[in-house]
This record gives structure tokens, sequence and C-alpha cells, in this order.
């Protein structure tokens, strides 16, 4: 009895410990977080790194880091080796969880390490054939040699930081989601670069548009989706010649007409991963020399999706920002170029309706017989759970996915197979390794022809006083409007018959103008040979860049570095006069009359400290959406949405408009009982959000701007930044999307750049350095970058790796 | 009060080298040596690490700014940092409270055979 008694306690203690230890569904093991020695209070970073050589295991090289101010590494090498080397050992120091996260969740691996809540997740992205397409990347990497060097080269640094690492220097997130961080192999290179292909080009709108068509028509798709705005600005301006024959592919005589299927949510295209770019030649520009500008716009995160780092070794001298796992930089410069990207809208992934022979999935019909499918079984292991096996089959378009069908007669499930550019061999690294070294326009272009995926539109420009602009990327050569739509799995004729030779993609080097741009609008002018693609982003960003690049002189780097900050609205330009005067001002209140004299006043930027902006956004909304969602809405099928530069013409010119007329009421209602209506809905809706009419009711808050964590813990992340700025702004910045690195390079015998990133170096949150770069991000600072010709006699701290 | 100052000293060094369950050894070897009684046994090892751990997290708060602390108080949904410091010692308190405990009832269990 005595014993029973005594040995309760040591029961419950045994209890606590196991308890304390372990992790129940997303609350972490608290024990072992709040250890003060081990747990999350050893991230708290106390002092400065202080200068250090370290002796690694297995490299027999030698590198030198120095941090400047901002912890910026830059990196000092005698070879490659030893650089990539280096490159993989400061940024695994740096940035390990982002690096690893980001390519569990490429590869379907996210719930091995946290769990069956990232299951779903798992199994679509191996469904869209990420693993295939990074395993054939992977084949590519090694038969270059120089690529399979410096993916290894990088490799050996991430993991000789990792046999470094004890579990109490693990970095937070690890200890917060309870797992370890596993060794660097180069396929997570491929990994890597197979999910920036997903961000960028990773959706389609083919269900959405086959849908529209059976519903509305082909004059409606004629009207929306094929017909450009007035004020469209292609990149490659029509003033380009071209002095080819395109190559000819046969089209089908008729347009296949595929089972109504409802589109899969995780394929649809977001706008807000956009981007501006430009360079002006040294005929606008004060100092005589090119400025280039580069602000790639993506989903905001801490840490940063980008890291800065300077590359010094022999043949070799290059500064600018790099994705985490990547050896090399993506958008920088070095003594002689600058280049930066965009991305570019093509079309580079398609559906097919399979037909199977029976429900065994082994045969499908193409080409007129019955050919065999492949299989692969994706095993994705679930933490504290039995591994899940997933069996997708694959045709020669792609893996095969089943499309929920309620609308077709029997409600019978469709089959979709998936034609995509990630699914291609690839060396891209091969392109940045060129562009790293280019001294000239002729090295950039060499480079370029490396470039496989997610197509981008890059900008350049060089001492020699040259700039340039290619879309670039592997793209497929197709009939028109081939693939906007779901095609016939069986008829060849909607095979991707071939690829537009290189030498094809548009591109324009020195035009008149002075200047050349991008912000992801169409690629070329409609007189460019080739089809690729019938939806790019609004010509709002493109336009306003031209207009203002066309009317600047003497052009400094201060004057590009205030144009990023640019937040005027074509958007509010071209439709807020039609909804002021469509309005029936005798429906108006006090307060309305108020509101309504605001919209009437305002100079259309998209300014944090004005209520207009955050009037106009809502309710140009409220009323596109009063147009379309009653006709909308009610169809059983997924439907494409009209883009908002073309809605707003039609919407102006077609008072009669069959769409405006609201279908759920008797009235015919007309242009201005929507914009009125509308007007009192936002009041309404806006007084329900935000309060009474006042300062809350600024832009600044409600844009919504959070940057979270990487993945999503909560604290992490920083919250209701006031910012200016949107979606159809040079500045496009809007709730958690926006410019994720603006750079400003001035060439000349000494190049000069600019920039920065939402965050900072430090991948720890419990370093200061973490989010130092948030603030001046959104009030639009950029600093000097510090681009060093030799070893710097002063540094904030240095490390030796031997 | 040697006990409170015993643990202390036992639970910051094996915690240097064992994970963060080791202070478990120590109130645990040191309760059975010592047999206080039950009240204080389970007092003393609480307040020992309490002491300890939170003493430890509000030197790392302070000379860290409370960086850290200030956002794993809003991940934990615990509202102020200083909150968070009490938890760890909480956390730390009441798991050596009862190895204390545990090993002072073994220990005192024995010596009456």
């Amino acid at each position: 009895m005595n014993y029973l008694k005594a040995l309760l306690p040591s029961l419950i203690l045994v209890v606590a410990i196991v308890s304390l230890n372990t992790q129940f569904g997303t609350i972490p093991p608290i024990g072992k977080l709040v250890d003060p020695e081990s747990g999350f209070w050893a991230n708290a970073e106390i002092d400065l790194p202080e200068s250090n050589e370290l002796a690694l295991e297995g490299f027999d090289g030698n590198a030198s880091v120095y941090f400047d101010e901002r912890r910026v590494p830059h990196i000092f090498a005698e070879n490659e080796y030893d650089l990539y080397f280096a490159q993989g050992y400061v940024v695994a120091r740096d940035r390990l969880f982002q690096m690893e996260l980001q390519t569990l969740d490429a590869s379907g691996r996210l719930a091995e390490k946290i769990g069956e809540r990232a299951l779903s997740r798992d199994k679509t992205t191996r469904r869209r054939g990420m693993p295939y397409g990074a395993e054939k990347a992977l084949e590519t990497m090694k038969q270059d040699p120089k690529t399979w060097e410096i993916v290894n080269a990088y490799a050996d640094g991430v993991n000789a930081y990792l046999s470094s690492l004890e579990p109490k220097n693990y970095p937070l997130e690890y200890k917060i989601l309870d797992f370890e961080p596993e060794e660097w192999t180069p396929i997570k290179t491929a990994h890597l670069l197979k999910n920036m292909t997903r961000t960028l080009a990773g959706g389609n709108n083919d269900d959405r548009t086959s849908n529209t068509m059976e519903y509305f028509g082909a004059d409606f798709i004629e009207k929306f989706f094929e017909a450009k705005p007035e004020l469209n600005d292609p990149i490659i301006p029509s003033s380009k010649e071209w002095d080819f024959e395109r190559i000819p592919v046969e089209a089908p005589d008729t347009l296949f007409k595929p089972a109504s299927a409802v589109e899969l949510g995780e394929y649809e295209r977001p706008e807000g991963v956009g981007s501006n770019n430009w360079a002006v030649s040294g005929s606008k520009t004060k100092s005589g020399y090119p400025i280039l500008a580069n602000d790639p716009h993506l989903s905001l995160t801490l840490p940063s999706i980008w890291y800065e780092v300077q590359l010094h070794a022999p043949g070799i001298n290059t500064y600018g920002v790099t994705l985490q796992g990547t050896p090399g930089i993506v958008i920088g410069f070095n003594e002689n170029i600058a280049w930066g990207v965009t991305n570019v809208g093509t079309d580079v992934m398609d559906w097919y309706e399979i037909k199977f022979k029976d429900e065994t999935q082994k045969e499908y019909w193409h080409d007129g017989k019955w050919k065999p499918t492949t299989m692969r079984i994706e095993a994705i292991k679930v933490k504290d759970r039995e591994t899940v096996l997933d069996t997708v089959i694959y045709t020669h378009h792609g893996p095969v996915t089943k499309v929920e069908s309620n609308i077709n007669e029997e409600q019978k499930p469709v089959y979709h197979a998936l034609r995509w550019i990630a699914h291609e061999a690839s060396n891209d690294i091969r392109a940045f390794y060129g562009l790293n070294r280019s001294e000239n326009y002729d090295d950039y272009v060499e480079a370029l022809s490396h470039y496989v995926a997610p197509a981008q539109n890059f900008v350049f420009a060089s001492n020699e006083g040259d700039i340039a602009l290619w879309v670039n990327g592997k793209l497929p050569n197709k009939w028109e409007y081939q693939g906007r739509t779901v095609s016939d799995g069986t008829d060849p004729l909607y095979d991707w018959q071939g690829w537009i030779p290189f030498e094809h993609n548009p591109h324009v080097k020195n035009p008149e103008r002075g200047f050349v741009s991008s912000a992801n609008q169409e690629s070329a002018a409609p007189d460019y040979p080739y089809y690729l693609d019938d939806d790019f982003a609004p010509f709002e960003r493109g336009r306003r860049i031209n207009d203002k690049l066309a009317a600047m002189q003497d052009i400094t780097a201060k004057d590009m570095q205030e144009m990023q900050m640019d937040s005027y609205s074509y958007y509010a330009e071209t439709l807020l006069p039609s909804l002021l005067e469509w309005m029936d001002r005798d429906s108006l209140s006090s307060i309305d009359a108020e509101i309504f004299q605001l919209m009437e006043e305002w100079d259309y930027f998209m300014d944090g400290d004005e209520i207009a902006p955050s009037f106009f956004r809502h309710w140009s909304g409220n009323f596109y959406r009063a147009v379309f969602y009653d006709e909308y809405e009610t169809t059983e099928a997924t439907l494409r949405y009209p883009s908002r530069d073309r809605f707003v013409e039609i919407i102006k010119a077609e008072p009669n408009f069959k769409f405006i007329d609201d279908i759920d009421t008797d009235k015919i209602e007309t242009r201005s009982d929507i914009v009125t209506i509308s007007f009192h809905e936002t009041v309404a809706e806006l007084e329900n959000y935000l309060g009474e009419f006042g300062d809350k009711w600024k832009w600044g808050y409600f844009i919504d701007n959070d940057i979270d964590h990487l993945a999503s813990i909560p604290g992490l992340g920083r919250q209701n930044l006031f910012s200016s700025g949107s979606s159809e702004a040079i500045n496009a910045t809007r709730g958690g999307f926006g410019p994720s690195w603006r750079m400003v390079v001035e060439l000349g015998p000494e190049v000069k750049g600019y920039g920065l990133y939402p965050g900072g170096a430090s991948g720890n949150p419990g370093s200061p350095n973490y989010d130092f770069m948030v603030d001046p991000w959104r009030t639009g600072q950029l600093f000097e970058l510090n681009f060093m010709k030799e070893e710097p006699k002063e540094y904030l701290y240095k490390l030796e790796l031997k | 009060m040697i006990l409170l100052i015993l643990l202390i000293i036992t639970a910051y060094l094996i915690n240097l080298v064992l994970p963060w369950w080791g202070i478990a050894i120590t109130g645990f070897v040191l309760g059975f040596q010592m047999k206080p009684s039950s009240g204080k046994a389970f007092g003393i090892g609480f307040l020992a690490l309490f002491l300890l751990w939170s003493g430890q997290a509000l030197y790392i708060h302070l000379a860290n700014d409370g960086v850290l602390s200030t956002r794993i108080a809003e991940m934990l949904g615990a509202g102020s940092p200083i909150l968070v410091i009490l938890i760890t010692g909480i956390v730390g308190g009441l798991v050596s409270g009862l190895a204390v405990l545990s090993g002072s009832l073994l220990g005192q269990s024995i010596n009456k055979k």
C-alpha cells in the first residue's frame, strides 16, 4: 500500500514528462519548447554574431564571407566549388527552415514532417507531377558537368552547416513544429525550381473558359477574352519587325467541346503574382548610362522569399538576390550588366479530357488507337500514421486527375490529363550561371537560351549602353487559342506539336523610344506570329510605366526608385468618372454626399492616407459583382470572369449590355440603378467593417497588408502594415502580395545598385534583423547595395571557411 | 534552503548536457537522498525550477529586448511576454516539484522497511 502511494507521484511525473515532450495536433511539445537551454529561448539573439574561423570537415577549400551592416554576406573564394559551397553554407545558416520547408512542399512531403493536416496538399502536389518534373530536371542537371558541379558544391555547403548543428541550435520553427532538419541533396534544388514554376505558371482557365463558352457563347468569349482593351500596351511594341516565318502547326477544323466540369480550385490563377521591370537607355539618363529597375511581386512572407548575397571568385563578381536552394544569383547585376525578371503569362498548362478503355484505366484512346498508360505510385509518409499510397495514372500528356462534374447528364466524373511545362526536363540554373558572368548583350542571350520555365521577361542593361528585353522560356508552338479551353485528349492535333524556337521568342533590343519595360501584360503586339495566350495582366501597370518613362528625361536612380512607389490607378481613371456620372445623386444622404465629393476630388493615387481609394476599390468591386454574379453564380459550372480592364471598356461603351440587369428582379435595371445600389451597399459595408466614416476608412488600413510567416505560424509575421499601393498600380502592394524585392541599378564605370526586400537576411524570428527592412520597404526607402570589387577592410563580422 | 540551492545548481548543470527532462532526474535523486516531507518536497522542488527557468527566461528576454518573447507570446495567445516567462517557470516548477516529491516518497517508503 505504502509503495503504491509512494509510486503514484512518480507515475504522474512520467506522464507529465511524456505529455510535455509530445506534440498534440498543432500544439508544440511545451516542456521541450520552453526549456531555457534548448527550447525557443535558445533562439533569442543576444549578441551580434562574431567573426570566426571554421574548420569544416570534408572541405579542403577556402572562402571568406564578409557580412555588412545589413548582414548581407559577401563571399570571396578562389574557385567555383568553394564559392558555391560557401553560398550553400551561409544560406543554410540564415534560412535553413525556409529552404527545407519549400522543398518539402514542392515534393509533396509535408505530411511526413508536420502530419496528416498536410496530406491533401501533398496529394495535389504529387498528382500534378511536381516530383516527376523534378526527377526529370535532375537528370538534365547531371548531364551538364558545370551545373552538376555547382549544385553539388552548394549541397556540400548546406550539409557542412547541418553537421555542425546541434538540436538546441535548430531554427525556431523546427522546435515549434517538432521535426529535425535532414540532409540536403541536389534534387532539392530541382524541387525548388519546379516550385517557382508552380507559383508563377501553375494555373490555367481551361475548364472555366470551356464552361463560359458553353453558357454564354462564342461572342461573349470574343468580346471579353479575345478583343484587347484600347489602352493595351504590349511588352514588345508593334514597332518591332519580325524577320522570320513562323513554324506552322496544324489546327483541328472544329473546337472540341468537353464535358462540363467543375474547375479545380487550386489551379486558379491568382492576380497578384506579377511584377514590373524596365530599363532606360543612356540617352534618357542624367549619367548617360542605362538604368535598370525590377520589382517582382509575389506572396509576401517572413522570412522573405529572397536572400541578398554577393559572389566573388575568379571569373565572377555578381550581386543580387537568390532563392533559397538555388546556387547563383537570380536577379542582380555584375560589373558590366544588370538583369531582372517579371513573369510571362503564357499558357503552358493544359488539360486534356481522357477517354479510358475501361475502369482499370490501363489504356486510353489517342490518335486512333488504344495506348497503354503508366502508373506512378506515390508513397506519402505521414508523421505518426501509416504511409499513404496514391496511384497516379500517366498518359503521354501527363498525370491524370479526376475532376468532379455535377453538370453532365450522368454526373460521371471526368478525367483530365495535365500537360505542363514543369514536367519538362530543365537546366535553368545554367541560365543564371551565365547571367551572373555575362559581360555584354551576346552573353546575356546565350545564357537565356538555357532557360525553360517559368517563362520570364528578362530585362537587360549593360555598360556598353545596350538595353534589351527577352520574353523568354520554353514556349509551346500552338495554333491560335490552343489550350485555352479543355483539349481533346484523343486527337494528336491538340498535343503540343513542338516549341517556338528560342530565336523566335519575342524580344527587343535598343528600341527607338529609349526604354524597354514589362508588367505581365500581353507579351507582344498582334503582329507577333505565334499564339501565346489570351490571358495576360490588365494593361494598367504596363501602360503607366510606359507613360512615365516616355515623358521622362535626365533620369536618375532616385527617379526610378520613386517610380517604383507610384500608386496611380488607371483602373480609377478609366472607371470612376463614369460611376460618378451614372450615380443617382438624389439618393445621397449628407454623409453620402461627403463621400461622393471626396470621390469627385480624388486624383486616382492609391495613397494609404486617403479614404477615396478604399471607397473606390470596394465600390467598383461591388459594381462588378452586381453586374456578373447574378448570371455567373447561378450556373452550376465554374466560369471565367472578364478581366477588369476589358470590363470597364464594355460597360462604358454598352449601356444595354445585357448582364447589367439583375435577373433576380422583375425590373430591368440600368447602369444607373446598379451603380447607385452598389454605392449604398458600399457605404453600409464599410461602416460595418470599419466603423463610422472617418480616418479608419483610410486605404492604408483597408488594404489589409499582412506579411505572414512562411508556415503561417502566428506571431512570426507582421500584421496590419499601413501601406499605399494597389494591384493595378506600379507599387502593386495589396493584402499580403506585392513587391518582394525592389532593385534599381545604375550602370557605368562604377555600377551602383539600390534595393531591399521586406524582411531581413536572418530567418531567425529571435533576431532583430529578421524583419528590419519591413518598414523601410513600406515607406519606399532603398538601401545602397554594397557591391565590393575586392575584399573589404571594414565589415560587421567575417566567417573564414576552411 | 540547502535543498533549494542544490536543486537549482544541479538542474542548471544537467540541463546543459541532457534534454529538458534531465531536471526530473536531479530532482528525483535529491528528493530521494534528502527526503523532505511531502508538502515541502513539492514546494521546494517547484520553487527551485520556477526560479531557475523564469530567471533564465527573464535574462534572455531582457538581453534580447523582448524580440522573441513578444512573438512567442502572440503565438501562444499569451498576451504578454511576462506571461511566457511565467509559463516557462511554471512548467519547470511542476516537473521539478513532482520529481522531488516522487523521490522523497520513494526514499521514505524504502527507509520505513
